[in-house]
């Protein structure tokens, strides 16, 4: 191989700076600048009309930026070129496997279009789908496949030639539960095996959480936080950020005081402290909210300095605990009881310990 | 349920179609004596057909109607995939569509008409040619020739070939088009693999619904032909008129063994893949 390639061998696998795309006077996507190291899982995160599906298609080729300082895949400058001379696949939301085509003409689709001969494309082919754990299936029909079959096969067709980056848009979104979470095992699995860069494009933060190296939050189109899944699900940076990772409890109030990195929030019920993980430190005053994880509230307990009574309102059982809800002076907040002990009267106490509980921006 | 309808379909069906195809065939191989049927069988009016020069007639309209068909085919493709694909405003694409349906409004000779000042020999046209000096004399060729005829007929069937290819185009999902060029497809590949396979079944219904018409068209041969152009529709029309019915008969015969030939030959090239088709639409 000559050195240019050398060199573009070093490059990370994907780097979009200051991408934007409006849409008329929408900002589908905003100054946003993601890139992704070679062999990396990436997250995309994010609700409908966050900018992903945007981001994906540019990195794609199937749209084109308004505005970008540069757009380089596996250290290539791809900027302006259309999907067919970029190094990336996708794999879409539906799949997007001809229908008039056998398994297997789906799967060396690729590898027909870069001239290869068939019988070198029908032996890699057949590799490819016994890789992905669909042995014998070369000459099926499209429609003779279960979901959970195409979805592989889709994978199949997208890994054959070799990517620089596999872009996979919610590609787990039309699979029922028990095979969307046998897929998520196995497309890490197969990250790992193949160490291809992946860009996953999702709405569902457990998927986020189970299956990335990094995530990538967004929100109107731009980045609400990066970091590892463990980041995004301790330290959320904003209000935006704890509530999209699932925490049940968000008391909304102003900052009161804040030392050795815990702030103090004052709410209609008094003043509550948690681990400030905002990026900017907090200012006295300034709005802020707290987080308050279910599973980090102690029920039944004194022995916290952070506490406030609430009556219980409803208990459902959900098997590995019972989910309590109960009314208090900052709404309705829900707690886990382990044991039904712990539930005897109607009113009781909540706690937490400073470190558990979590104060961030109510803004950005 | 099924079993029931597909039943009623076959009834209505052999009433309306086996029936009076049969009785074509039958009366083609019967012969006319003072305006009844004779008792016998005989091959007279196919014998008749070949003698009587109509045979040439049939010749001609099988060429014109295939050019006709060749040429719209070649129009209507770029065009339906434009408005399927390319036009992203469904109010656009709604208007487009309603343009395509306004001709219908006229009635096909009113509209055929008007060629003639168009094309004669002091036509704008020739008008025109002369004006800037392209041209000495009139050119004379424009009317009552078959040009004027393939012209003609251009117009009226464009709609019938365009709205078959448009519809299985739409039909094709966006995912697919962008999965192939993903892949690496260039246009012509993503043209080529992907978009015509499978409109094919658009591609069959449009020629057959533009050929088989032009193969009986009457009007525009007549008014733009000027008796120089003899097709079917005319000749057939003719014949009924001095009560030849064996002939007519073996005429219409000869054109539905035609077009049963033809009918095969496409599903030979289209068959398979169009079954396969539809079943792929199901998701």
């Amino acid at each position: 191989m000559p050195s240019p390639a050398d060199k573009a061998n070093d490059a990370p696998a994907l780097e979009v700076i200051r991408a934007s795309r409006h849409f008329g006077a929408v900002r589908g996507l905003d100054d946003v600048t993601v890139t992704a190291a070679r062999g990396e899982f990436l997250t995309i995160l994010g609700q409908s009309g966050s900018g992903k599906t945007t981001l994906l298609r540019i990195i794609a080729g199937l749209d084109h930026p308004t505005s970008v300082a540069a757009l380089r895949i596996g250290g290539k400058d791809v900027l302006g070129l259309p999907p067919n001379k970029r190094n990336v696949t996708t794999v879409f939301q539906h799949y997007g496997l001809f229908p008039h085509m056998s398994v297997g003409q789906n799967v060396e689709y690729g590898l027909k279009l870069r001239g290869v001969g068939a019988s070198e494309r029908r032996t890699r082919a057949e590799a490819a789908l016994a890789t992905v754990r669909l042995t014998d299936k070369y000459d099926r029909r499209i429609h003779q496949l279960s979901g959970g079959e195409r979805q592989r096969v889709a994978l199949a067709r997208s890994i054959l030639t070799e990517p620089d980056v596999l872009l996979l848009d919610e590609p787990l979104g039309a699979l029922d539960e028990r095979l969307r979470l046998d897929m998520q095992i196995e497309l890490v699995e197969l990250q790992r095996r193949l160490g291809m860069t992946f860009v996953f494009i999702t709405h569902s933060q457990e998927e986020a959480l189970t299956m990335s190296d990094r995530v990538i939050l967004m929100r109107g189109g731009r980045i609400a936080q990066e970091g590892t899944p463990r980041d995004l699900f301790e330290r959320p940076c904003s209000r935006f950020a704890g509530s999209f990772m699932g925490v049940e409890n968000i008391i909304d109030g102003t900052v009161a005081d804040f030392a050795n990195g815990i702030a103090g929030i004052a709410t209609p019920a008094g003043i509550f402290h948690g681990l400030w993980t905002g990026v900017e430190p907090p200012r006295v005053g300034q709005a802020a909210a707290l987080l308050l994880r279910a599973e980090k509230l102690r029920i039944g307990t004194t022995a916290f300095a952070d506490s406030f009574e609430g009556r219980i309102t409803a208990r459902i059982y959900k098997g590995k605990y019972i989910d309590v809800a109960m009314e208090t002076r900052v709404g309705v907040i829900h707690a886990r009881a382990w044991t039904d002990e712990d539930l005897t009267s109607d009113t009781v106490r909540i706690g937490w310990s400073a470190g558990d509980a979590r104060c961030v921006p109510a803004e950005g | 349920m099924l079993r029931t309808t597909l039943i009623l379909f076959i009834a209505v069906w052999a009433v309306f179609v086996v029936v009076p195809v049969a009785l074509l065939v039958l009366w083609s191989f019967l012969e006319m004596k003072d305006y009844s049927f004779s008792s016998g069988l005989s091959t007279a009016a196919y014998a008749a057909v070949f003698d009587s020069g109509r045979y040439e007639v049939t010749l001609r309209t099988l060429r014109i109607a295939g050019l006709v068909t060749a040429i719209e085919l070649g129009l209507a493709l770029p065009f339906a995939l434009w408005l399927a694909k390319g036009v992203r405003s469904s109010m656009l694409k709604a208007m487009v569509l309603a343009l395509l349906t306004v001709p219908f409004f006229i009635s096909l000779a009113s509209r055929t008409i008007v060629w003639r000042s168009v094309l004669s020999r002091s036509g704008l046209v020739n008008t025109a040619l002369m004006h800037f000096g392209i041209v000495e004399q009139p050119v004379d060729w424009l009317l009552f020739s078959e040009f004027s005829v393939h012209l003609g007929l251009l117009a009226p069937s464009f709609p019938t070939m365009v709205l078959p290819i448009f519809l299985s185009i739409s039909l094709i999902d966006d995912e697919l088009i962008e999965a192939a060029r993903d892949l690496g497809a260039p246009p012509a590949k993503v043209l080529g693999d992907v978009i015509l396979p499978l409109a094919l079944p658009g591609i069959i219904a449009g020629i057959i619904f533009t050929f088989v018409p032009l193969l009986g068209e009457t009007v525009v041969p007549q008014l733009l032909g000027g008796g120089r152009v003899s097709m079917l529709g005319a000749s057939i029309s003719s014949l009924l008129q001095v009560l030849n019915y064996p002939v007519a008969a073996a005429l219409s015969t000869l054109v539905l063994g035609i077009l049963a030939a033809l009918f095969i030959a496409l599903r030979l090239i289209g068959g398979g893949s169009i079954a396969a088709v539809f079943e792929g639409m199901k998701r």
